[in-house]
């Protein structure tokens, strides 16, 4: 046992290590294109990760998650227009506001199962994007959107993608640290427990309601700080970024790495996102490929690309005879 | 008396599925529950735990209503139970499903979970230990770090017992627990009811296998379509000719 | 005013009644929901359009036609994909995901055939407008309110009161039990689709004249339909008519008379309400249980 924990510290050790020369390395190549997609990489798994804290581990499905991506993202970018708040800090109220609100949300949400609780996010999550074409008095920009300034850390702008690289380096590894105490616990055990049965995790003391609420809360700030971060990136947000497709491609990218797991969502988000870019040089039939190829991956490999793959390493395994890597 | 259920009744619609029953459950006692498919005994259970809430009657447990109250509510108040289909966490491994029954007597919230706080690490490591404690009472130990799906059938059950068992529950209702068994694991169950009671933790069971019930009941209640028909010892019980042609099936 | 009001009303509620039909239908014989209704609405609006404007055929051919295309259609993705996901017991979510890709399949493949810009229906009757009680009302309205009314008279008909209409409910309720009486269950479960897809691409068909064509035309309905489906009852043919004209009423209503901009909200408002305060529906469904 010990031993493959010492196994998984020296790998994310080592993972840790490439991750901070990796802008090193692009940056002396030139290239800063790359850097960029590995900004995007880590807020989406971030925003990823949350999702995976509310369906992975408590089996409570959201397809409205955009919603709380666009919290966080519209939440910050006010904060600092129209109250002067530092940048840094817009983002931790912005998430805690779209923490308050999938709270409340979760709330009624907690007593429907599955096909009507991903009706009930979706109609929230249509809600919140109405109000953000519509908003009162216009604070949103409307159709037009707003053009969020870069973040800025102590006068320290945040205004080339290396910086932001590593802030959102940081920032992932603080999230996934966080997630991983938080499965691997009292809490975590709970959530488990009511994905797995309902029912019976009642009995076993387990205010249900209660957990439900919680996974949802967290799993908004998670997403509602993953929408800062894209906010401050981007530097333009509108209503348009925040559809529902935004929240299928949550899903999507959370059931292809393979849910339940800290590794699975990174996995997924990584993946789904550099296909995403390369599938923007079809242009006009973009939508039609993504939709063909996610049909094609549903129906051919319905365990996701992570499940996939997992049980050929089983399999690979334990032709040779050897363990079977209870990882 | 432990347990005082008084002129319970629920209906589902039209279809009375538990009609105006009363029972008590004596602490440091086995009671039996039985009674022909279909009777309402499962149905019961789900109101004394909290599932349902009941249309009329009150039920007592250690001197605190607990009718209407949600199952959280009455596995904090000390009764805990196991299904008649088995309900264990399936993905989760045999420790960590005792660790999740141990849920209502742990403290550690949100922030002290995710944070980790000493206080939090120290009561992790008790409730790794205490789990351990409890696969050994039903011999589980070595499997504790297999997936609780993966253990036999047999196995499963133990493992729910123990997993009710480990919220320290004053009461502990048993819904068929030797269904699926064969003889030899019979005799082991009614070994094991033995020490469930000398930890002090009474039994309230439902079964099927007349023989069982018979030697290890002391008292015994009977239903039969939502009534109950009779409550006595094995051997009234055994004598009553309305219970013979309940089961008989005779009119 | 109120007239006119209550005419797009019942024209959109009668377009939610068959998006919420098709929900209803598919729900209750696969167990699935299907987030492509909205889509196929828009397929049944382009193609009619051509049949219609491009091609040239009388109107009535141009419906059949489309009909027909999209009876094969709701047979086909039943047969080939949601067949298979259901065997292979997949998750549910990965069903969803399933439909919402068929759904940008379509969006995109409407796209590429045709076009982005709004395409303009010509006018199916020679005659403009009517007089009802005294207000001009636009012939293709009525025309559209005519059509639902009576397709969903001739639906009620069919399942109640044909062989093939009762075997498909039988099919619905318990496949097993059906298919120990003979049924073909899996013949019922694609002609269920089959039909859902059908009633998308008519109400696409009668919205067209009325809205116009374009590639977004069904998505926002199909969204909004849902809540059509869950007021009345999620899985109830009856239901849904009731839920989806009821709808379109009170989204109409509200927005003229008290505010349109956010006329958005009712749908999705209503939605929620039901959800969390009486999920079984007007008609006390109770199709989805704990």
């Amino acid at each position: 046992m010990k031993k493959v924990m010492k196994k998984d510290s020296v790998k994310n050790l080592v993972l840790l290590l490439a991750s901070v020369l990796l802008p090193v390395i692009f940056n002396a190549a030139g290239q800063s294109y790359p850097i960029l997609i590995m900004c995007f990489a880590f807020l989406y798994m971030i925003a990823t990760s949350g999702l995976d804290v509310v369906f992975g581990y408590c089996g409570q499905i959201s397809m409205g998650h955009a919603a709380f991506f666009a919290i966080g993202a519209y939440g910050s970018a006010m904060l600092n227009r129209y109250c002067g708040i530092p940048v840094f800090f817009t983002m931790i109220i912005a998430s805690l506001l779209a923490t308050l609100v999938g709270a409340v949300i979760a709330y009624p949400a907690s007593k429907l199962v599955f096909h009507f609780l991903s009706l009930s996010t979706i109609a929230f999550a249509e809600i919140v994007r109405t109000l953000l074409l519509q908003s009162p008095g216009g604070i949103t920009g409307n159709a037009v959107g707003m053009f969020p300034k870069s973040i800025s850390l102590f006068g320290f702008q945040l205004n080339t993608y290396t910086r932001f690289y590593y802030f959102g380096l940081l920032f992932l590894v603080l999230f996934l640290l966080f997630k991983y105490t938080m499965v691997n616990s009292r809490v975590g055990r709970a959530f488990i427990a009511i994905r797995e049965n309902t029912h019976a995790a009642g009995g076993m003391g387990i205010n249900v309601t209660q957990y439900k609420v919680m996974a949802f809360a967290v799993s908004a700030f998670y997403t509602g700080f993953a929408g800062a971060m894209y906010a401050h990136l981007v530097r333009y947000i509108g209503p348009d970024t925040f559809t529902m497709k935004q929240s299928v491609m949550f899903v999507t990218m959370m059931l292809f790495g393979g849910t339940g797991s800290i590794a699975g969502p990174l996995a997924g988000a990584f993946v789904v996102l550099v296909f995403n870019e390369g599938l923007r040089a079809f242009e006009q039939y973009q939508m039609l490929l993504y939709g063909i190829l996610l049909l094609v991956v549903i129906v051919v490999l319905p365990g996701g690309i992570y499940g996939t793959v997992r049980s050929i390493i089983k399999r690979l395994a334990e032709k040779k005879g050897g363990q079977v890597d209870a990882a | 008396m432990l347990l005082n259920v008084d002129n319970i009744s629920l209906s589902f619609g039209s279809l009375k599925a538990v009609n105006e029953v009363s029972m008590t459950v004596e602490s440091g006692k086995i009671t039996g529950l039985i009674g022909p498919n279909g009777a309402g005994k499962t149905t019961f259970f789900n109101i004394i735990s909290g599932v349902y809430k009941p249309d009329t009657g009150t039920i007592t447990f250690d001197g605190k209503r607990i009718d209407g109250k949600k199952p959280f509510q009455i596995n904090e108040a000390g009764i805990a139970r196991t299904y008649q289909v088995i309900n264990l966490f399936k993905k989760m491994t045999v420790l960590e499903n005792v660790m999740v029954g141990m849920h209502s007597r742990l403290n550690s919230g949100f922030f002290r979970s995710v944070l980790r706080m000493p206080d939090q690490r120290k009561e992790e490591e008790e409730v790794r230990r205490r789990a351990y404690e409890w696969l050994g009472f039903v011999n589980l130990e070595d499997r504790a770090h297999e997936q609780a799906g993966s253990l036999s059938y047999g196995e499963q059950r133990l493992l729910e017992i123990v997993r009710g068992l480990a919220s320290g529950p004053k009461l502990i209702l048993l819904d068929e627990p030797a269904a699926g068994m064969n003889s030899r694991e019979k005799r082991d169950l009614d070994e094991l009811l033995q020490r469930i009671l000398q930890k002090g933790v009474s039994i309230l069971l439902i079964e099927h296998d007349m023989k069982l019930v018979m030697g290890v009941t002391d008292h015994i209640y009977v239903l039969n379509y939502g009534k109950k028909l009779a409550d006595g010892s094995p051997a009234q019980i055994q004598k009553n000719t309305d219970v013979i042609t309940a089961y008989l099936g005779g009119e | 005013m109120l007239i006119q009001v209550l005419v797009s009303g019942s024209v959109l509620g009668c377009v939610y009644g068959l998006i919420a039909l098709g929900y209803s239908l598919i729900y209750k014989a696969s167990g699935m929901m299907n987030f492509a209704q909205g889509d196929v609405l828009t397929l049944g609006a382009f193609l009619g359009y051509t049949f219609f404007s491009m091609l040239g055929f009388p109107f009535f051919l141009a419906f059949i036609l489309t009909l027909i295309i999209a009876f094969a259609f709701g047979l086909g993705i039943e047969r080939t994909v949601f067949r298979q996901l259901k065997a292979k017991n997949v998750l549910p979510i990965y069903i969803v995901l399933a439909t919402i890709a068929v759904s940008y399949i379509l969006q995109n493949a409407c796209q590429a055939i045709w076009t982005t810009k709004m395409l303009s229906f010509p006018r199916i009757f020679p005659i403009d407008s009517l007089k009802v009680f005294g207000v001009a009302i636009q012939t293709e309205s009525i025309f559209c309110v005519a059509v639902s009314i009576l397709c969903m008279a001739g639906l009620h008909f069919f399942m109640k009161h044909s062989r093939f209409g009762t075997a498909m409910r039988a099919s619905a309720m318990d496949s097993k039990a059906a298919q120990a009486c003979g049924i073909n269950t899996s013949l019922a479960t694609g002609v269920t689709w089959a039909i859902a897809a059908g009633l998308a691409a008519m109400a696409g068909m009668l919205l067209g004249p009325i809205y116009g064509v374009f590639i977004t035309l069904g998505s926002t309905i199909g969204r909004k339909g849902f809540a059509g489906a869950v007021m009345g009852g999620y899985g109830n043919m009856y239901g849904a008519m009731v839920g989806g004209v009821l709808l379109g009423l009170i989204e109409t209503l509200t927005s003229s008379y008290l505010s349109s901009t956010y006329k958005d909200l009712i749908a999705y408002g209503m939605l929620l309400l039901f959800l969390f305060v009486r999920p079984t529906g007007i008609f006390n469904e109770k199709a989805i249980t704990e």
